[in-house]
């Protein structure tokens, strides 16, 4: 549905993207995540022919952005940043407007505006003058607009920015709903949101992709790969050290005996341990490391794959140079 | 052409939401009558003829075409709406003539209601119609060159203020360049080329009522020459 290759834009001296490579499938709600400044709006206003890639090459709905814009324009619905509209219009009016614009047949348009409407819940404030309306439904008036010629591709640059938390939840059923039957590409700097709708995330930093597929994916891709929380149950006084021994090893972190859990004697007695420990991705880390516990003797009272969270990871691939 | 009517709807429907609109309207119509009876003392010169009424609208087209275009391209680009406007699936082309025909409309619709002034004084005297119809196109085919080049203008500002100062300072060089013209020691083959560029100069034609030829390919040469540079801007911008 969305290829782009190399995609790179410059503006003057400055460089907003460098070397985008990325496709979207058909039906898939892809979040673009970043920093402000990564380059998120600049590779959005390209895959709406607002802008012409300065490097590279995008296709979008099967037609390229610079060859064929306008057909390009046809494909996709578009919420530019901070939701511009014309304030002196009724909803009514401006979405008369786009209906007519976007090629609507006479006939149709009144339906297609019906149901733009009620798909955002407007229907209130219909007669309403656009500039006299609060920032969320200004925003579903843009949203609207990206929904009336019922698009196949919609791209949504921030559609939450500045709305309050019912908003927010308001406008991402919204989006949820249109992701069953379209193709969905949103940016955002807000973790929570692609967490909620996206099936996939591209981390963007300084014009870069630093990471992109599902959370899990992203995750995996951070060298030491997969980290487990273990609960070791020995007879034996257990060290830092004794954990060496484990297969595809990369580091350590915390390790501690647990406090008030009997004492190792050699006969019969006990102590559990609690430890951190990475492991390099690829083969699966809980049979690894039960098995070298089976081996060494140990028991695992307790085996626990950690997450990274979307913060983690945020701050892991666009801290300055920290692309990995 | 079909395909540009909803822009061109809309960028009428701007001037008539627009209390800004009204009020220019309505100060240019009764200048016009103003100077028609009082400037002009028009009932006192005893001349069946128009021309001295229709001869301050290049003068007055300075105030009222910037004054029409500069929300243009400025304001959308300013309220964002360009962003809009650009990813409508429309070429640069068609954006363009209809930013043009919009505000051109508007303007006819203002000089036919200057239309009732020398209507009103017709039967009084021999006028000849054919005259006043050559007047009444001069004067649409200078609006519709001064709008193409106020559109220009607007496209290059970034807001309202700068974009009418620009077509406006645009305009009194296109208007009133023949003077220029005349200066004792400019080479005659100079003064000539500053009299060919003058908007003033061609409209003179007209406003005997002669219908030039020249005259008219020069109006429409500058209407597209200012809408093409228009569009040039428009698509460059895509690209830096």
């Amino acid at each position: 549905m969305i290829e782009a290759e190399n995609l790179g834009k410059s503006y003057g001296d400055f460089t907003a993207v460098k070397d985008v490579t990325f496709s979207v499938r058909p039906g898939e709600i892809v979040g673009l995540l970043g920093p402000n400044g990564a380059g998120k709006t600049s590779i959005m206003k390209i895959l709406t022919g607002y802008h012409f890639p300065s490097r590279g090459r995008a296709v979008v709905g099967g037609y390229d952005v610079e060859k064929d814009p306008v057909r390009v324009k046809a494909a996709v619905g578009y919420l530019p940043e901070s939701s511009p509209v014309y304030g002196e219009f009724s909803v009514e009016e401006y979405l008369g407007f786009v209906a007519a614009a976007r090629g609507i047949a006479p006939d149709s348009r009144d339906r297609a505006l019906a149901a733009a409407i009620r798909e955002c819940g407007l229907e209130k404030m219909r007669r309403r003058t656009i500039s006299k309306l609060s920032k969320g439904y200004r925003q579903r008036t843009g949203l609207a607009q990206a929904i009336i010629h019922n698009p196949a591709i919609l791209i949504l640059d921030e559609p939450t920015a500045g709305l309050d938390p019912n908003q927010i939840a308001e406008v991402r059923r919204l989006i949820r709903k249109m992701g069953n039957e379209k193709t969905v590409i949103l940016s955002t700097h807000i973790l929570q949101e692609v967490e909620a709708l996206c099936d996939r995330i591209l981390i963007l930093n300084e014009g870069l992709i630093a990471a992109g597929g599902t959370r899990d994916e992203i995750a995996a891709q951070i060298k030491g790969g997969q980290q487990y929380e273990l609960v070791i149950k020995s007879e034996k006084f257990l060290s830092r050290e004794d954990l060496a021994g484990i297969p595809g090893l990369t580091g350590v972190g915390d390790f501690q005996p647990l406090p008030g859990e009997g004492e190792p004697s050699g006969g019969g007695g006990f102590k559990l341990y609690e430890a951190r420990v990475s492991l390099e991705a690829g083969a699966e880390g809980g049979d690894v490391l039960f098995d070298w516990a089976l081996a060494k003797g140990y028991r695992l009272r307790a085996l626990t794959k950690q997450r990274y969270s979307l913060e983690a990871l945020f701050a892991r691939f666009t801290e300055a140079g920290g692309a990995s | 052409m079909r395909k540009i009517l909803p822009l061109v709807k809309k960028e009428l429907a701007v001037f008539f939401n627009s209390p800004a609109a009204y009020v220019l309207g309505a100060a240019f119509i009764i200048f016009m009558s103003v100077w028609f009876f009082f400037l002009l003392r028009f009932p006192a010169r005893n001349i069946a003829s128009l021309r001295g009424y229709f001869e301050v609208i290049p003068i007055v087209f300075i105030i009222l075409i910037p004054a029409l275009t500069m929300r243009g391209w400025a304001e959308e680009r300013k309220l964002g709406t360009a962003e809009l406007l650009l990813t409508l699936p429309y070429t640069e082309v068609h954006l363009v003539v209809a930013k043009f025909l919009g505000p051109f409309f508007f303007l006819c619709i203002l000089m036919g209601l200057t239309l009732p002034l020398p209507l009103t004084v017709l039967p009084l005297g021999h006028f000849e119609t054919g005259e006043i119809v050559g007047e009444y196109t001069g004067i649409l085919l200078l609006g519709a060159a001064a709008l193409s080049i106020g559109q220009f203008a607007s496209v290059l500002s970034t807001n309202q203020v700068s974009s009418f100062l620009l077509g406006a300072g645009a305009l009194i060089f296109f208007t009133l360049v023949h003077y220029a013209g005349e200066l004792s020691g400019i080479p005659s083959f100079l003064g000539s080329l500053l009299r060919y560029l003058s908007l003033e100069y061609h409209f003179d034609s007209f406003r005997k009522g002669v219908l030039d030829t020249r005259d008219i390919v020069y109006f429409l040469f500058i209407c597209a020459l200012f809408q093409y540079l228009t569009v040039k801007t428009l698509v460059i911008r895509k690209w830096s």
